[in-house]
């Protein structure tokens, strides 16, 4: 039995529902009752019930593509700066995807303290250290751009259902995004101005990701700038 | 200030209250820009800032739990929040409420989700009338909540007492010099479960008892006056233009 609407504002310990529900995340189970972890909007998908978080630190998750920076070097790889409690590790071999033979390479040449990095979560083991490659094409170290960091709960509303707000952000603003989970996200474009207005959008998406009817405002606000730019 | 002669009369405080009544209170979420989260609580004439930074990693590294987070908890009277100057810096009274205010809001926190990190939770009293101590726990699990914490439920405090051989509800300073007993209460409200009680003076069996179901009453009414105020924050805003 659920206690609770779609999209509802739920508190921490408020109950959400009773009996065999499958609990996502941002919420506990006490007794055969499901009550909610954390501040959000109660999510109910069927028997699946979780509770989307409004606030709160990014927890490395396997598979996530994630923006780092490189803060430590040590023999074999970096240590990564991942906007959380957790720092990440990224051995050579998961950089270049082939064997390396630290003896005779200096691996200073591939990555350096400050350096950005977008890579992809490898593992998580149970002492939440975290296991890093960046081997494929659109990983590695990053080039220009700019960085923006956001809260990292909203990064979902950046993207959209089905990547829609990310396509617009990437085609009305005219600028190549790479967004990590970890609430940072990086952009290239050619006019400054264009750059500006999608940092501008972002920081909207981020104030306003509750509300609905958003990526058309952006598409609005992305619009009037591109139409501006000509002058 | 000297000794009123009488602390209650006709059934009324000294500033007018019923004996089971709160002082009045505000609560505020989020109201600190860098903290992860934040709160502000008055209570009659307490005010009190917390701030909660994390989960984060934790230094120095020697106090890091393999399997779990740890909660840190500063609590700490601003020199201007008494009528006498109070000395900066911790002392034994606030070592200890540092220490029972930690474990007050323990149980409540999911520690076991964020292994080696530590969460921080700063109580700075800017104004101090009896019963800082609920005040801060109260807010300090506001600002928790506002972080976005996982949390088994909020933390509602309140002090209990007995002045004038009546049992009343969130004693004021002078209540607290000049009564006989004063006993903080913190409480898990959903399955009213005590996290903090201490005891400053004495109670008969049966005056426990009417001073407990006091509290349990008044923690009621900040329990929800601080989802009131965490709903305020997170509501949906009407659009804005």
């Amino acid at each position: 039995m659920l206690h609770v609407q779609n999209r509802e504002l739920v508190m921490p310990g408020q109950l959400l529902a009773e009996g065999g529900y499958i609990i996502n995340e941002g919420a506990f189970r006490e007794g055969g009752r499901v009550y909610a972890s954390v501040v959000g909007l109660a999510d109910i998908h069927g028997q699946k019930i979780r509770v989307i978080p409004l606030r709160g630190r990014y927890i490395p998750k396997h598979g996530d593509i994630v923006i780092g920076v490189v803060i430590d070097t040590h023999y074999s790889g970096w240590i990564l700066d991942l906007n959380s409690p957790y720092v990440g590790n990224l051995f050579v071999s998961d950089l270049l995807r082939r064997k390396v033979d630290l003896v005779r390479e200096d691996i200073g040449q591939y990555l350096g303290i400050g350096d950005v990095v977008v890579a992809k979560i490898k593992d998580v083991n149970e002492l939440m250290r975290v296991q890093l490659e960046a081997g494929e094409p659109s990983m590695g170290r990053v080039a220009g751009g700019k960085l923006v960091e956001v809260v990292p709960t909203k990064v979902p509303r950046i993207i959209g259902r089905k990547g829609s707000m990310l396509n617009v952000l990437q085609s009305v603003g005219g600028c190549r995004l790479t967004v990590g989970q970890n609430g940072r996200v990086m952009i290239w474009g050619d006019d400054p101005r264009r750059v500006n207005a999608v940092i501008e959008a972002l920081l909207m998406i981020e104030r306003e990701a509750h509300t609905s009817g958003l990526t058309d405002r952006v598409r609005l606000m992305l619009e009037k700038v591109k139409s501006e730019g000509g002058e | 200030m000297e000794k009123p002669e009488k602390l209650i009369v006709d059934g009324k405080r000294l500033d007018g209250r019923a004996p089971d009544e709160l002082r009045p209170l505000k609560i505020q979420a989020g109201v600190l820009k860098r903290a992860d989260g934040s709160a502000y609580v008055e209570l009659g004439k307490n005010k009190v800032l917390a701030a909660v930074y994390g989960p984060r990693e934790m230094h120095p590294r020697h106090h890091q739990q393999p399997d779990t987070a740890v909660l840190r908890c500063r609590y700490n009277m601003a020199p201007f929040s008494v009528e006498e100057r109070k000395r900066p810096g911790p002392d034994r009274r606030s070592v200890e409420i540092s220490k029972v205010a930690r474990e007050a809001l323990e149980p409540v926190v999911f520690l076991e989700l964020y292994p080696r990190s530590a969460i921080d939770i700063f109580i700075e009293i800017l104004q101090a009338d009896a019963g800082t101590r609920t005040t801060g726990i109260t807010a300090a699990s506001v600002a928790l909540a506002d972080a976005g914490v996982p949390m088994r439920d909020l933390v509602s405090a309140v002090a209990v007492g007995k002045v004038d051989d009546t049992i009343v509800l969130d004693l004021t300073k002078e209540e607290d010099q000049w009564g006989t007993t004063d006993m903080p209460i913190a409480l898990m409200p959903r399955k009213k479960l005590i996290t903090l009680l201490q005891m400053d003076g004495h109670f008969t069996h049966e005056e426990f008892k009417r001073a407990l179901a006091l509290a349990f009453n008044g923690c009621e009414q900040i329990y929800e006056a601080q989802k009131r105020a965490l709903r305020e924050k997170y509501s949906v805003k009407p659009e804005e233009e």
